[in-house]
Order: structure tokens, then C-alpha cells, then sequence
């Protein structure tokens, strides 16, 4: 899944001598929190309604003048951008250690759209499959050459399709496989799985 | 007024199947040796044309296709031919039969019947475009869409152990439809939704509850939310007919799913249910079957349904030769009482906790809804 994938556009943006009253009454219109701030066709900055409110709160000394300060004296410059062909996950790792809320998107110098920590959680819910109706099943892998294949394998041979299948790192040398499953009997594939060998965390065994 | 014909057994996947058709032939036998069986009225099977009231020309048209042996190429995106949802020769008609009985049950409501038995049906996964789990037409839909064509308010209950989403999804615009579904959390169980957040859209907005369960939810802990919600919504949506689908697979023994219901719990939740269909819906009220793995669980929940719906005293015992002749059919032996015997599973470390999350979830669903539903 690429960031032209989960990005939102056409993007509003502002020029720099926008007031902040204008800016925010702009961000209240349209429901969103974040303006990039475009001078000659170029990304100079990006303003978000935080930056807004605290240039504008009576607590900031300098502060405040919504309608005669403009968006260019409180944006943040330099921003950090992202390219529509990097991998969402390349931008949720620059938004979270960055701690910012969002990624302009440029292609050629040019803004073609923005991802927000929105568009990421939507990614996360396409990737973890749970629009499709399914069940779930847990497993826990060693973490060596061919495990998920067997896991796959095994469910190939059920004839249980496979909505999505996400697998992440344990401590231990362990790999924790996440299926969605295209079917209601999770309890007789966790049965199976368990007689053919495998470790399932999810459905349980009963005790009865 | 109890509904059913042996042609309800034509929907059949095929041997090693959990919907399977014996647990109609074991259930109808067992009232038989009861002494309690009365003739059912048999109802005709549903036209296309009823069908189509809720489902989609492309989809009917590969269900037929697919009944008569036809390749049809895009077969699995309509959710037929899966592991779940075979295909088999005759489907259509099958399905249309079940589609009939329960439709029939909405026509003799509509003309003054007001408890009716159907004894299957409760297809509640099948949705608009697409069959899924075990349902290929959706005849709870049907029949409410019957109902409300006819000028009724419609509640629609789901006790079955999975969310009913193809009924919830049918009529999530509605306002003339309440939906309730009590389910095992779809965070793990098929079909992972029924979240409490899905309260309908549009029109519909605040008629679609969901009460997601944790799994291993014992009967207490079902009975008391169970009776906080349904006087709730009930008394606040004041339908004009209740539509119960009576999944039996919440049951402890079900081999698909992990809610810890006892037969005791059925009893009291069939007996709530009549009562709340005296209070607030005039007293009308279609029972569907649906899902149920456990043959030994499932056969005695509907046996119990079958009692307390006629008012008939519970018998203790099952027939000797009854079970005699199951347990030789299916090689393993059968609880012999009608309920369970106590302590039948062992206790879970984890009830407190439980109760403790099914009452959070009440409340978020109560909260959510109520600036909807009340007005
Ligand atoms: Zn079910």
C-alpha cells in the first residue's frame, strides 16, 4: 500500500500574508487541521489549527491579533513532505518519530494531496481486512524459512480464503501471524492446525 | 401456529457439513417421540419475485445458475462456492422453500396470527448482493420487508451466537426496522461486525443495536444484559411485530463459537421474549431457527423453544428409544435430560472481568442509540 493510495487531494492551501482569522475560518469550513502555506507554486510552510490557536492565545505574550497576523509569521517552514510512491508504512515511521500529524504529498515540486494520521488509520483497518466478513485466527510462528508458507498452505488446503494476513515480530524468535479468514469455522481450523503441529493463541481450545 | 415441511431438508451442503439437515429430522423426531408434535401448516416455497424484494438480480441469477451445475466464473465473489457456502445441486429451490416457510409466517400475522413457529429459516448472514456463511437468501429479510410493506413496525432479535449483519445491513436505512443482536464479539468471530458503533444510517440511524459479548459469557452475565436491554428498546421503538431469529449455537457445546449459554438460559430467554412480545409489540411474534452446531445442545434448545412457545410442561427425560437411536446414528452419546446437568463445564477464571466488560458495552450501546431511538 502506497501513500497515493491512502492520500487525500486536491489539497486547500494558503498564501503567507493570509491572516490567521481567515486561515482558521478556512480549517472550520472544511473540517480539517492542517494548511499548507504555497508561495509561487512552491511549498513554503504548513500551518495547523493548533499553530493557530496558540499564536492567538491570550496566554502567548505576543498574542493575540487573529486578524492582522499573518499565516506566513507562525507556520512551521521545512516542512517534511512525502512522495505518492512511498510506502504507507515509510509514512507512518516520518510522522510518528517526527511526532507531526502530517505529510504534504509532492510530486515534481508540485502539492498533489496530504496524508493525515486519518488516512493511516484507514490504511491500517484496509490492511488488517475487517471490512470483509471473516473470522479471526492467531498464531504463534518460529521465526525461520517456511512457517508462513505452512500456515498458508495449511488454510489452502481447506479451502479457507484469506482476507488478510498480518505477521509481526515476538520477542523470542517468534513471529505472530493475524488471519481474517473467510469463515465460521475458525474452531475446526484452530483443531486441525493444532493436530498438524501449530501453536494457536486464538480460537482457544474448551476445556470440554 | 408452528410452520414446516420435509422439503426444509433439501438445504443440505453435503456430509460433514455443520448446517446439516439432521438436526430438522432429529429435532422433528424428538417432538414426535415427545408425543407433542402437532401437523405444521407447510408452507409454499417463495417465488423469485419475493426473493428479489431483498436481493439482487445478479446474485439470484448465479444462485440458479450454480443450482443447475452451470460453471459460473465469478461464483466466489458473490460468496457461493466457499468452503462456508458450497454449492449444491437443487440450491435455489432449497433456499426458496426456507425463504416460503418464514414468509408464510409474516402473512399469517399479517391476517391475525400472532405466534408463529417457523422451524428453520433464520438464514441471517445473507446479504443484498452477496451469500455468506451457510445463507444463501435471506428469509428473515424477506419477511420483514413483507411486514413493513404492509404498513408494520418490525423488531428483529438475534440471539443466534453470530452477529446478524446480512439482516442489519438489508435494513440499515430503515426506520421502520429495529435491529438487535446479541452476539459473540465479531473481534474474533466470524463475521467481525456487530460493533456497538453500527447504529444504522440515514433514516435507520439509532435502530441498529449491537451487543457485542465476550467470549466465555455465562448465563448470568447474558440474562442481565439481555433483560436491561430489551424493555429499553422495545418499549422505546414500540414495534407492532417481533421477528426472532433463534440461533442455538451460544450454547457451551457449540463447536464454533465460545459463548457459555446453558439450556436454563434458553428457557428464561424464550419465555422473556413472549413476555416482552405481550408488552410491547402486542403480543406478535415469528420465531425463526438459525445457526447450531452442537446436535446433542442444539435439538434440546429448540425442543425447549417448542415447549415454552405452546405452553406445554418440559418434560425431565428424553425418550429411551429416541435416544437410543441417535446415539447408535451418530455413534456418540446424548445428554438424556432436556436441560443440561449442573456443572457441566468447569468454572472460568475470567467471569468477574467479563460481566464487568458486557455491562461496559451495554452502556456505550445504550448511550450511542438512545438520542436516536427515543424520538
Ligand atoms: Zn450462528
Amino acid at each position: 500500500m502506497l501513500v497515493k493510495d491512502v492520500m487525500k487531494g486536491p489539497v486547500l492551501t494558503v498564501g503567507p500574508d493570509v491572516t490567521l482569522e481567515e486561515a482558521y475560518g478556512l480549517l472550520l469550513a472544511r473540517g480539517i487541521r492542517h494548511l499548507p502555506v504555497v508561495a509561487e507554486g512552491r511549498l513554503v510552510g504548513i500551518v495547523t489549527d493548533r499553530d493557530i490557536r496558540l499564536a492567538t492565545s491570550h496566554l502567548n505574550p505576543k498574542g493575540p491579533c487573529p486578524g492582522c497576523t499573518q499565516v506566513g509569521e507562525v507556520m512551521t517552514r521545512e516542512v517534511v513532505t512525502a512522495h505518492p510512491l512511498d510506502p504507507v508504512e515509510e509514512a507512518a515511521f516520518v510522522m510518528r518519530h517526527r511526532k507531526i500529524g502530517c505529510l504534504p504529498v509532492l510530486e515534481d515540486g508540485e502539492i498533489v494531496g496530504i496524508v493525515t494520521g486519518i488516512d493511516l488509520l484507514d490504511a491500517l483497518l484496509r490492511l488488517t481486512g475487517v471490512t470483509e466478513p471473516s473470522g479471526r485466527l492467531e498464531v504463534r510462528l518460529p521465526d525461520r524459512v517456511g512457517e508462513l508458507a505452512r500456515l498458508t498452505g495449511f488454510l489452502a488446503g481447506r479451502g479457507v480464503n484469506i482476507h488478510s494476513l498480518l505477521s509481526y515480530p515476538e520477542e523470542g524468535e517468534y513471529v505472530r501471524a493475524v488471519a481474517r479468514v473467510n469463515t465460521l469455522e475458525t474452531h475446526l481450523l484452530a483443531q486441525g492446525l493444532r493436530e498438524a503441529g501449530f501453536e494457536v493463541l486464538w480460537p482457544p481450545k474448551k476445556p470440554w | 401456529m408452528v410452520i414446516y415441511r420435509d422439503e426444509y431438508r433439501l438445504y443440505n451442503f453435503g456430509p460433514g457439513h455443520p448446517f446439516t439437515p439432521a438436526r430438522l429430522e432429529m429435532l422433528t423426531s424428538l417432538l414426535q417421540a415427545l408425543g407433542v408434535w402437532r401437523e405444521p401448516l407447510a408452507p409454499p416455497e417463495a417465488s423469485r419475485e419475493e426473493v428479489l424484494s431483498v436481493h439482487s438480480e445478479r446474485l439470484v441469477r448465479r444462485v440458479e445458475a450454480a443450482s443447475c451445475g452451470e460453471g459460473v466464473p465469478d461464483l466466489e465473489h458473490y460468496g457461493l462456492g466457499t468452503g462456508d457456502t458450497p454449492v449444491f445441486p437443487g440450491m435455489d429451490r432449497a433456499a426458496r422453500v426456507l425463504v416460503g416457510g418464514t414468509l408464510e409466517g409474516a402473512r399469517r400475522i399479517l391476517v391475525g396470527e400472532r405466534r408463529v413457529l417457523q422451524l428453520g429459516g433464520g438464514l441471517h448472514h445473507a446479504q443484498y448482493d452477496r451469500a455468506s456463511g451457510f445463507c444463501v437468501y435471506n428469509d428473515l429479510s424477506v419477511a420483514i420487508r413483507h411486514l413493513v410493506r404492509a404498513g408494520l413496525r418490525v423488531a428483529y432479535l438475534d440471539i443466534d451466537v453470530h452477529h446478524g449483519d446480512g439482516v442489519q445491513w438489508i435494513h440499515y436505512e430503515e426506520k421502520e426496522v429495529l435491529t438487535l443482536s446479541l452476539h459473540e464479539s465479531g473481534r474474533y468471530l466470524f463475521p467481525g461486525t456487530g460493533h456497538v458503533h453500527e447504529i444504522g444510517r440515514g433514516a435507520g440511524l439509532g435502530r441498529k443495536l449491537n451487543l457485542p459479548l465476550e467470549p466465555f459469557t455465562e448465563d448470568g452475565s447474558y440474562l442481565e444484559v439481555f433483560e436491561a436491554l430489551l424493555p429499553w428498546a422495545l418499549g422505546a421503538f414500540r414495534p407492532d411485530v417481533l421477528v426472532v431469529q433463534a440461533g442455538a449455537d451460544a450454547h457451551f457445546l457449540d463447536p464454533l463459537a465460545d459463548l457459555l449459554l446453558t439450556t436454563r438460559a434458553y428457557e428464561r430467554l424464550f419465555r422473556l421474549i413472549l413476555e416482552y412480545a405481550e408488552a410491547y409489540a402486542g403480543g406478535r411474534v415469528l420465531f425463526t431457527l438459525g445457526g447450531g452446531y452442537s446436535l446433542d445442545a442444539t435439538v434440546r434448545v429448540w425442543t425447549l423453544l417448542y415447549h415454552v412457545f405452546h405452553g406445554l410442561p418440559l418434560p425431565e427425560r428424553l425418550p429411551e428409544a429416541w435416544l437410543r437411536l441417535w446415539e447408535a446414528r451418530l455413534g456418540k452419546p446424548l445428554t438424556p435430560t432436556l436441560h443440561d446437568p449442573e456443572g457441566a463445564y468447569p468454572e472460568i477464571p475470567r467471569k468477574p472481568e467479563i460481566e464487568g466488560r458486557n455491562r461496559l458495552t451495554l452502556r456505550r450501546l445504550t448511550e450511542l442509540a438512545e438520542p436516536y431511538l427515543l424520538h
